[in-house]
């Protein structure tokens, strides 16, 4: 288990070396001086050299890049060239944001996720689980920004009951915080719970063939009770895997349904980095992302190892 | 003269706000008493956020929209008929020579920073404009040849050559007054002496203002007002309809206004602005080299069904760069009207029938929606138009804006008086035309009839000659809760003016 | 085992009719899709217009015909870019040695953290937002999921009796590979396919919407969509026709998956 961890760890590092090598080389190649851009297009050269010099631009890449992934360590973002501001308060501030919106939207998931889910396993062959099935399938074909339009057009627009879009920080005012919450945690947890939905089923159907579920349903046990005392640990394993995955999916998933919202979000300032060619800014929110997308898939390995104590032997 | 020529860098990183409705600064305030609207506030929607707070250094009209005339104050402003009226100079006076202007300033004005302004700040503030300013904006100062501090409450400044654009200049943002000490952190905590201060900004989201118990002039109504960005049309409208917001300050989807015009918790304000959106041609490429194409292409396209399509119907058509709020506005619409048949055969004698055009566009909305249009009308009379789309700014900047590698696109011009910025050889459109050059320069360095005659004479000349083509005037389109005043008809100033707005 | 289950019959029909209307729409349309009327502009459906019309006069139906195209064009080639490369990755990893097949997995798994969405936003910076921007970058981001379950596959097939036997005999892995493996993990592909398809057309969608996607005037279901949202309280068809066509379009390809694979392993079926 200790080995599997130090595994796993080695990987990790190595991942996040390769990754940033990979952000940085990207992000050199965009088209358009960064500088050039703050400054406007009709800036002088002098002024253009000036901005240069001073961010630094001016120097070799590997300098650049070796000075960039040491400032990221300490937690240094670096300042952006448009707004001269510190970045990394502000992608610690989005991060939270989205945070929040994707936390809560696949809690929304799951809960939906975990009974449909098993009831559709266990009734697999009856009414009710053929037409959640169906259900799930078209919640699955439905784009988040689409759902997320429909529960404003009825939810805020049309009945009144919730704000349409905007974000308010949990501590400044937390009924505001999640009135607002509710539509887009909605939007991105009806389609994500569909999805999930389909991998509960199939965990669940899993389970439910194993020899000791069989066991214990001869030994008189209806499906449901069984399932809670003898399967869900195991059904669990799976699933887990596929809430990582689709976590890491959603951090950037989200933006759209930011964009429908109007929440300032990671994804947000992404788009809006790419825009203004705030390439220091664009370059640290990649990495960011990219960084948690890692970790949580590195954490959900430990988990993995932790639900299934098969798998702490095996490998 | 040389000031329109060099100027004609102006800015068009001004058309960020594409359909920025600003407000003008007006005369005193509606309101009295110290604080008549005691702790009430106020949420603004708006489309474009500011990358940064420090206009001197960054480009766009979404910073002057905030600040210009809330947080800073100029010597001079226009009030809603455009013309030049007081604001910390009280009165000013011009020598015969048109060279030398004297300026007596309000002596109880003072910076947020608690220093007093005074001429030597009027006169830092210009100096510095030359010295430290990087936009390209800054060239408005290139006239003034001295600017000097006569007493603390007088201000001399000599210009180089009479000019008429110069004082108008001075109520944009170029005149904005700063503090000596109040300059190091104009990016993020700028400093003025006007009836807001700036109080905070969360990126993404929203830029708060502070009334200025300090203000020297007559106080604000509200307390504070919150100023909310919105990427997408839609959310904007949503926001209004949910009490998220108070004003739209700028509608971006016209078509949507419906909902509001048939409620009657709203009122809806319909004026014009100074953006003109004009169909550009890039005048050095051979095909517009020959007039006879740029004039079929003004015929060929019927600006009222674009305009309908396009806009909703909302906004004006103008046949030139000059908004109807400019003294020297004529209706030149019929100087190339609507004839598909004359635009067809016009293409065919000057063998550019089948030619094929790019219209490269900005990814703005109206330029999408417009540029789709055009190429529409467009092919009806035997041109090829095909469509790509820049991103904006940064990608149609380089591409269009810098280098001039388009045949035609699409951009709201919304600086004030910009007809000789942008028909120029170094603009985008890169409009060689000496006959324009010199009455340019008559109307900059003549007394007031000669300005607005050979203005006339300019405007014309440009749509005469199809230097572009113009598609129509965008509105000024505000939509507010019922009970709101103060909000103008018109928007031609920079500047989104919060401190006459009031709650009835 | 059952040839035919009504997953597979539904997602057959449903993908098949996206296609014959992208067929279709090369002979015939109603209308020239992106030809502008103002003077038809927001008609409401009708006999000459089925769907009514857009803000610019253009028949809707039209631009739905057509749209299929540019969507079925996204996922052709997003799919096909994700399988060249992925297909490879996954049998090479699978023939390799073991650290070797670790390493490619590993950086395999990396790919897993560049989201589709988040690569085209970095390769519309780059080149442009453009319809091949958006196909290549949701195709890059599909090759892992690909490489991993082709990799599984073809384990298995390394282990069978005839491959081992194959290599036993010294064959080379490459004619290996070409012979036993690829043609055993053909199945695989094609559910693999089906089901990225469906997240093709998600994603195409989601872009158009931000405006990384189809620039105009080709039209797209995604664009569409974002189009009408000026219109949700005037003319809600407007985004009622893409969205439907959306869903459809990706409820057609999961269930083609879905289909293709209780037929392909029936130890699987009714299990998905």
């Amino acid at each position: 288990m200790i080995l599997r961890l130090v595994e796993r760890a080695a990987v990790l590092v190595i991942s996040l070396a390769v990754a940033s090598v990979l952000v940085f080389g990207f992000m050199a190649v965009l088209p358009g001086d960064p500088a050039r851009v703050a400054l406007g297009v009709n800036a002088s050269d002098e002024a253009v050299a000036a901005l240069r010099q001073q961010f630094g631009l001016d120097r070799p890449l590997t300098t650049q890049y070796f000075d960039w992934l040491g400032g990221l360590l300490h937690g240094d973002f670096g300042t952006s060239y448009v707004s001269k501001v510190a970045i990394g308060p502000q992608v610690a501030d989005r991060f939270q944001v989205t945070l929040w919106l994707v936390v809560v939207g696949m809690v929304v998931a799951l809960v939906l996720a975990a009974p449909a889910g098993t009831v559709m396993a266990a009734r697999h062959r009856r009414l009710s689980g053929l037409a959640l099935s169906a259900l799930s399938q078209l919640g699955v074909a439905i784009p988040a920004f689409l759902a997320g339009i429909l529960l404003i057009m009825v939810f805020a627009v049309k009945l009144g009951w919730l704000p349409a879009n905007g974000w308010t920080p949990p501590a400044s005012d937390p009924g505001m915080f999640l009135k607002q919450l509710i539509l887009p945690a909605l939007s991105l947890g009806l389609v994500q719970g569909a999805v999930l939905t389909r991998y509960v089923r199939s965990a669940v159907l899993d389970v439910l063939r194993e020899d000791y579920l069989r066991t214990a349903r001869a030994k008189g046990l209806r499906p449901f009770p069984a399932l809670w005392r003898h399967g869900l640990r195991n059904a669990a394993v799976p699933v887990v895997t596929v809430l990582g995955l689709q976590l890491a999916t959603l951090l950037i998933g989200a933006v759209v349904v930011e964009r429908v919202f109007v929440i300032p979000g990671l994804g947000s300032l992404l788009l809006d980095g790419v825009s203004n060619r705030d390439l220091l800014l664009v370059q640290d929110v990649v990495m960011v992302l990219v960084v948690a997308v890692l970790v949580v898939n590195f954490l959900v390995d430990l988990l993995y190892v932790a639900l299934d104590p098969r798998l702490r032997v095996a490998r | 003269m040389k000031s329109y020529s060099t100027r004609a860098i102006a800015l068009l990183g001004a058309a960020l706000l594409a359909a920025s409705a600003a407000a003008c600064s007006a005369g005193s305030g509606t309101t009295s008493g110290s604080s008549p609207g005691g702790d009430q506030s106020l949420t603004v929607g708006l489309v474009a956020e500011p990358a940064s707070l420090d206009f001197t250094t960054t480009d766009g009209a979404a910073i002057p929209q905030v600040l210009l005339g809330n947080v800073y104050n100029g010597l001079v402003k226009q009030d809603e008929t455009g013309k030049i009226v007081p604001d910390l100079a009280k009165s000013w006076t011009v020598s015969p020579d048109r060279k030398t202007y004297t300026f007596t300033l309000v002596d109880n004005a003072k910076f947020t920073n608690g220093a007093a302004f005074t001429a030597a700040d009027a006169v830092f503030s210009i100096n510095r404009v030359k010295t430290a300013w990087t936009t390209s904006l800054k060239s408005a100062m290139d006239v003034v040849s001295a600017a000097k501090a006569v007493s603390p409450t007088e201000l001399q400044v000599t210009l180089s050559a009479p000019s008429n654009g110069w004082l108008f200049r001075m109520t944009t943002r170029v005149g904005a007054m700063f503090s000596q000490t109040g300059i190091d952190k104009l990016a993020t905590d700028p400093v003025g002496t006007g009836p807001y201060k700036f109080g905070s900004w969360k990126r993404g989201d929203s830029i708060v203002l502070q009334r200025n118990d300090g203000y020297w002039g007559t106080k604000p109504f509200f307390n504070q007002v919150t100023l909310k960005y919105f990427k997408d049309p839609t959310a904007l409208n949503n926001a209004l309809l949910t009490g998220t917001i108070n004003v739209i300050g700028t509608v971006q989807a016209p078509e949507a206004l419906t909902q509001f015009t048939s409620n009657s918790k709203y009122q809806v304000i319909e004026g014009t602005t100074n953006g003109e959106v004009v169909l550009s041609f890039n005048n050095s490429r051979p095909v517009f080299k020959d007039i006879r194409v740029r004039q079929a292409i003004r015929q060929a396209i019927d600006h009222k069904a674009l305009l309908d399509t396009c806009f909703a119907g909302r906004g004006k058509l103008i046949g030139s760069m000059v908004p109807p709020t400019d003294p020297w506005y004529e209706d030149l619409t019929g100087v190339a009207p609507y004839d598909k048949a004359k635009a067809t055969a016009a293409l065919k004698a000057a063998g550019a029938a089948g030619a094929t055009l790019r219209l490269r566009l900005p990814t703005l909305p109206y330029a999408t929606s417009c540029g789709q249009v055009v190429k529409s009308q467009l092919e009806q009379v035997g041109l090829k138009v095909t469509i790509d789309q820049l991103e904006f700014p940064a990608a149609w900047l380089t591409t269009v804006f810098k280098n001039a590698d388009y045949d035609m696109s699409i951009i709201a011009h919304v600086e004030p008086r910009d007809l000789g910025a942008v028909f120029n050889v170094k603009y985008y459109t890169r409009y060689d035309d000496p006959t324009l050059v010199s009455l340019l320069a008559a109307a900059d360095s003549g007394d007031e009839a000669a300005q607005v005659d050979n203005m006339k004479k300019a405007a014309r000349r440009i749509s005469e000659q199809a230097a572009a083509d113009w598609l129509f005037l965008l509105p000024n389109l505000v939509v507010a809760d019922k009970n709101l005043t103060g909000l103008p008809t018109n928007a031609i100033t920079e500047s989104f003016d919060l401190s006459r707005l009031a709650r009835s | 085992m059952r040839r035919w289950n009504p997953s597979l019959v539904v997602g057959l029909a449903i993908v098949g009719l996206i296609v014959v209307v992208a067929l279709l729409s090369f002979v015939w349309t109603p209308y020239d899709a992106t030809l502008v009327d103002p003077a038809v502009r927001l008609a409401s459906p009708s006999w000459a217009h089925w769907f009514g019309t857009d803000k610019f006069g253009r028949d809707v139906l039209s631009q739905l015909m057509v749209g299929s195209r540019t969507t079925l064009f996204v996922g052709l080639v997003a799919v096909g870019v994700a399988a060249v490369i992925g297909v490879p990755v996954g049998v090479f990893a699978a023939m390799s040695p073991r650290w070797v097949s670790e390493v490619v997995m590993r950086g395999n798994d990396l790919l897993l953290a560049f989201p589709a969405l988040l690569l085209a936003i970095m390769f519309g910076a780059v080149f442009g937002a453009s319809t091949l921007t958006a196909m290549v970058a949701i195709g890059i981001a599909t090759v892992p999921s690909f490489a991993r379950v082709i990799r599984s596959g073809a384990l298995q097939v390394m282990r069978t009796e005839y491959v081992l036997a194959a290599r036993a005999a010294g064959r080379r892995p490459f004619p290996v590979a070409l012979r036993h493996v690829l043609p055993n993990v053909t199945s695989l592909i094609t559910v693999q396919a089906s089901v990225s398809f469906a997240i093709a057309v998600l994603a195409e969608a989601a872009l158009s919407f931000l405006g990384y996607g189809t620039p105009p005037p080709t039209p797209s279901w995604g664009r569409m969509l974002q189009e009408s949202q000026e219109f949700l309280f005037s003319a809600p068809r407007l985004a009622v026709f893409p969205g439907v066509a959306i869903a459809v379009a990706v409820l057609g390809f999961n269930l083609l998956g879905d289909g293709l694979r209780d037929r392909f392993d029936p130890k699987l079926e009714d299990r998905r």
